[in-house]
């Protein structure tokens, strides 16, 4: 598993319980392989058209589950909509250019 | 199921009431737009046009009756933008809107009727809504009516509240868990928000969302606060959050300096009666508290009643001299609520037979009354005359009351047609502007209602006939728009009612080929001019070159002229060529009871209308002598005044007393004596009609029964004037039998 993940197209309520099996399964992988020091989670934002407050909730909460492992979550290249849903909905802190500044193990 | 049966008991029981209330409701609608259409842009009208439209979907949604309800939807979707300026009535809508309201009218009345089928209009309704749809530019979403779209709605009031705006709100909002799942989108809730004004330090308490493991996605965590630098209302922040109110948390703290500013916003409201939609709109409450304590309210109702004010200053913490000036504000609003249009407080709604009967009986009553009185007097006993004559007394306050309870301002019925004024001009291709004037004077109910059929043949005849194209009247040197003008005054005891246009006038030479062609006037005989135009009213008579859809039948004219003589009133036409036409309308106030002066000429009784006596003098020896139909002249204050003597008129068969009087009678702008052996008093006089045999007895409009069993004949002073005045020029036969018709075909 590397340490990157993509974003889909749509990050919205239709595609997010599909999305966090995945990502937990990801989660899992990262867990168990040896990415699991790595300090950084980089994960590709260009793709995101579509984005609603369900798809950043379901970010935010990768974001703490991975925050728990001592990592830190950066969005690459976040599109348009995405940051500006980020920026709309205060969190652009967390998910936002911040995050490389953010907690190291 | 037996709830739901008690449930189906009730809204059959309730359905004719809404529907009453909701045809009132449309017609108001109605009335609304038209007056708009003078003063488009008045907020006050547009704010009630849209309460009309939202009140007849709201119960009827109550009443199940989707088609009502689905259908006005899209009027008040289009209301409501012009309620709040985003568009502006032109004529195209108001033409669309009057077409809509038809239609909610067809739907109410449909669902009254469980025969009644309304699929022929269907498709009429489609096309509507489609239009509706173009000139409000929604998308064609039917999720608009969801109930979240409704409460939104009915928390608007659709008032700009622009001074609130001096510091910012504080929100503070959760949202419900199952958000999501509603199909709402907080993102797009706070994107609304942010259009109302500037989102200032958003903080989201992104710890309240699980982490990965814990999070079932589709459950909403979102939780956020921040202050908004915004000149809206707090109802109109409210309403961004409405989509989502049931399952959201959310607290409005209004900006703090606002206590002065609120004091003055008070009384600067327009129209509101409710002290917490007082408050609401000033933003000194949020729609939730209100609710809270109205709520509360309703359940302390068992105990103490509560004050809404004091709920509030205590649950709300709104300060004591808010409330103080909103309860002001509320009182003086209740006191002029009486004037204003739009206004549904405080009446009571009475069938008409219910008032009729207590009328009836109020006239047995009065007879009685008078019998009993004359009784008394008989018997010359001091404190019986004393007790009788204060029974009389409060009969006649009763009297005065319950035919009060009958009077209604003309102006209602007079609205009316300017949906046709409007619909006939457009159709016949001419501009017209109608006027009414003296709106407010009041005419019993049942006179309201019998005369709008007449008056509505008048007016469709005036813009049909009377008033020309516009390119004609250019031509003769006329504005291009016509003038219609209604009016209605008091005088005398009756009511007059006048229709007047400013169109080509009636043409007496057209109409008396006419009244030939038709054997109406001999040939070779030419009445007097103003005779002439009176043969209009005859029957049969019509000068239409074609025939029209809206007049020109030739049923019009007679039929009117018999309806109102059926009210005891009379109808009159003059006419200047190219000037236009005015068409009379007298009218008694009442069918029922009037105040009579009660005269005797030998042993015959006679009653004067009380309004019309103006003075009774002496009759002094004259050098003028009674002529063959009863008349002569007198000089009053230097002024000569024509005198009836009903003996001579009537052929009364009893010697002529030495001493008499002359009653002066005001009728109309004429006044006449009528010479009388006795002057009995006032008399309250319950009006019987004249039998068939004495109906076509010419200056009299009924008789009654006096206290001791006698009949009086009741005098139409109008009627008796025209026989006091009547000029020399014609030469009718003397006698009763010339007064059957004055028509003047007869001639």
């Amino acid at each position: 598993m590397t340490a990157t993940l993509t974003l889909p197209a749509e990050l919205t309520i239709y595609s997010v319980t599909q999305l966090r099996t995945a990502w937990l399964d990801a989660l899992l992988e990262r867990r168990q392989s040896a990415a699991a020091g790595t300090a950084l989670l980089s994960i590709d934002a260009a793709a995101v058209d579509e984005v609603d407050a369900a798809g950043v909730q379901l970010l935010v909460a990768l974001a703490k589950s991975l925050r728990a492992d001592g990592t830190s979550l950066e969005l690459r290249n976040a599109s348009g909509p995405l940051s500006q849903a980020c920026q709309r909905l205060g969190v652009c802190a967390l998910l936002g250019a911040a995050a490389p500044a953010g907690k190291q193990a | 199921m037996s709830t739901a049966d008690q449930d189906a008991g009730f809204i059959a029981e309730a359905l004719p009431a809404f529907i009453s209330e909701a045809q009132e409701q449309s017609m108001m609608l109605e009335q609304l737009l038209l007056q708009l259409e003078d003063a488009p842009d008045d907020g006050e009208l547009l704010g009630a046009l849209f309460r009309c439209a939202h009140t007849i979907k709201g119960s009827a949604g109550m009443f199940g009756l989707d088609k009502v309800v689905a259908f006005t939807h899209h009027v008040e979707t289009l209301l409501d933008r012009l309620r709040d300026g985003q568009m502006r009535l032109s004529p195209a809508l108001s033409t669309l809107l009057l077409r809509c309201n038809d239609q909610i009218r067809l739907l109410v009345a449909a669902a009254g009727d469980p025969l009644a089928s309304t699929e022929e209009s269907a498709a009429e309704r489609e096309a509507l809504v489609e239009a509706l749809r173009d000139a409000s530019g929604s998308e064609p979403a039917g999720a608009a009516t969801t109930p979240d779209n409704a409460a939104r709605e009915s928390t608007a009031t659709g008032m700009p509240c622009s001074t609130a705006g001096s510091g910012p709100w504080q929100l503070s909002v959760q949202f419900g868990a199952d958000t999501f799942r509603n199909g709402m989108d907080p993102l797009a809730v706070l994107s609304y928000v942010a259009s109302l004004g500037t989102i200032v330090n958003l903080v989201s308490e992104a710890e309240d969302i699980p982490d990965l493991e814990q999070l079932d996605p589709e459950n909403c965590h979102w939780r956020f606060e921040f202050a908004l630098q915004t000149a809206a209302s707090a109802e109109t922040i409210e309403a961004a959050f409405s989509f989502v109110r049931d399952d959201c948390t959310l607290e409005l703290v209004p900006p703090h300096v606002l206590r002065p500013d609120v004091l003055d916003l008070i009384d600067a409201l327009p129209d509101n009666t409710r002290l917490g939609e007082i408050l609401v709109t000033v933003g000194a409450v949020q729609p939730a508290q209100l609710a809270e304590a109205l709520a509360a309210q309703a359940d302390a109702s068992n105990g103490r009643p509560a004050q809404l004010g004091e709920l509030l200053q205590e649950r709300a913490g709104v300060e004591p001299q808010v409330i103080s000036a909103a309860l002001r504000k509320q009182q003086k609003l209740r006191e002029s609520a009486a004037h204003t249009i739009g206004d549904d407080s405080r009446y009571i709604r009475v069938q008409a037979d219910r008032l009729d009967a207590v009328i009836n009986l109020l006239g047995e009553l009065v007879i009685a009354g008078a019998g009993a009185a004359l009784l008394a007097r008989q018997t010359r006993q001091g404190s019986l005359i004393e007790a009788s004559e204060q029974v009389g007394h409060l009969i006649e306050e009763i009297r005065n009351g319950t035919l009060q309870l009958r009077m209604v301002p003309i102006g209602e019925t007079f609205s009316r047609f300017r949906r046709v004024v409007r619909d006939t001009a457009g159709e016949l291709g001419k501009e017209v502007h109608l006027e009414v004037l003296g709106g407010d004077t009041e005419l019993d109910k049942s006179m309201v209602e019998r005369i709008a059929d007449p008056l509505m043949h008048l007016v469709r005849n005036a813009l049909d006939h009377g008033l020309e194209q516009p390119v004609e009247r250019m031509a003769a040197g006329k504005p291009a728009e016509g003038r219609l003008t209604l009016a209605a005054c008091h005088e005398a005891g009756s009511i007059l009612i006048r229709i007047l246009d400013d169109g080509r006038g009636i043409q007496r030479e057209r109409v008396l080929a006419r009244a030939r062609e038709r054997g109406l006037v001999e040939p070779g005989v030419t009445p007097p001019d103003d005779e002439i135009l009176q043969l209009i009213f005859e029957p049969g008579f019509s000068t239409a070159e074609r025939v029209t859809n809206l007049s020109g039948r030739g049923v019009g004219m007679d039929v009117v002229r018999r309806n109102i003589e059926a009210l005891r009133g009379t109808v009159s036409i003059s006419s200047e060529p190219g000037q236009g036409s005015s068409i009379e309308i007298r009218l008694p106030l009442t069918l029922a009871i009037i105040d009579g002066f009660l005269v005797g000429v030998g042993s015959s009784k006679f009653i004067l209308p009380l309004d019309a006596v103006v003075e009774v003098i002496e009759n002094r020896p004259s050098l003028s002598r009674i002529d063959a139909r009863g008349r002569r002249v007198v000089e009053l204050r230097g002024q000569v005044l024509p005198v009836v003597s009903l003996r001579a008129l009537y052929a009364l068969d009893s010697p002529e007393l030495e001493r008499s009087s002359v009653v002066v009678i005001k009728a109309g702008t004429r006044r006449y004596g009528v010479l009388v052996d006795q002057l009995l008093g006032q008399h309250q006089t319950v009006i019987k009609p004249l039998g068939r045999l004495l109906g076509s007895l010419r200056g009299m409009s009924g008789s009654t029964i006096l206290g001791n069993g006698e009949v009086a004949l009741i005098f139409d002073v109008n009627a008796l004037g025209d026989l006091a005045a009547t000029g020399t020029a014609s030469a009718e036969p003397q006698g009763v039998t010339s007064l059957s018709r004055s028509g003047a075909a007869h001639v």
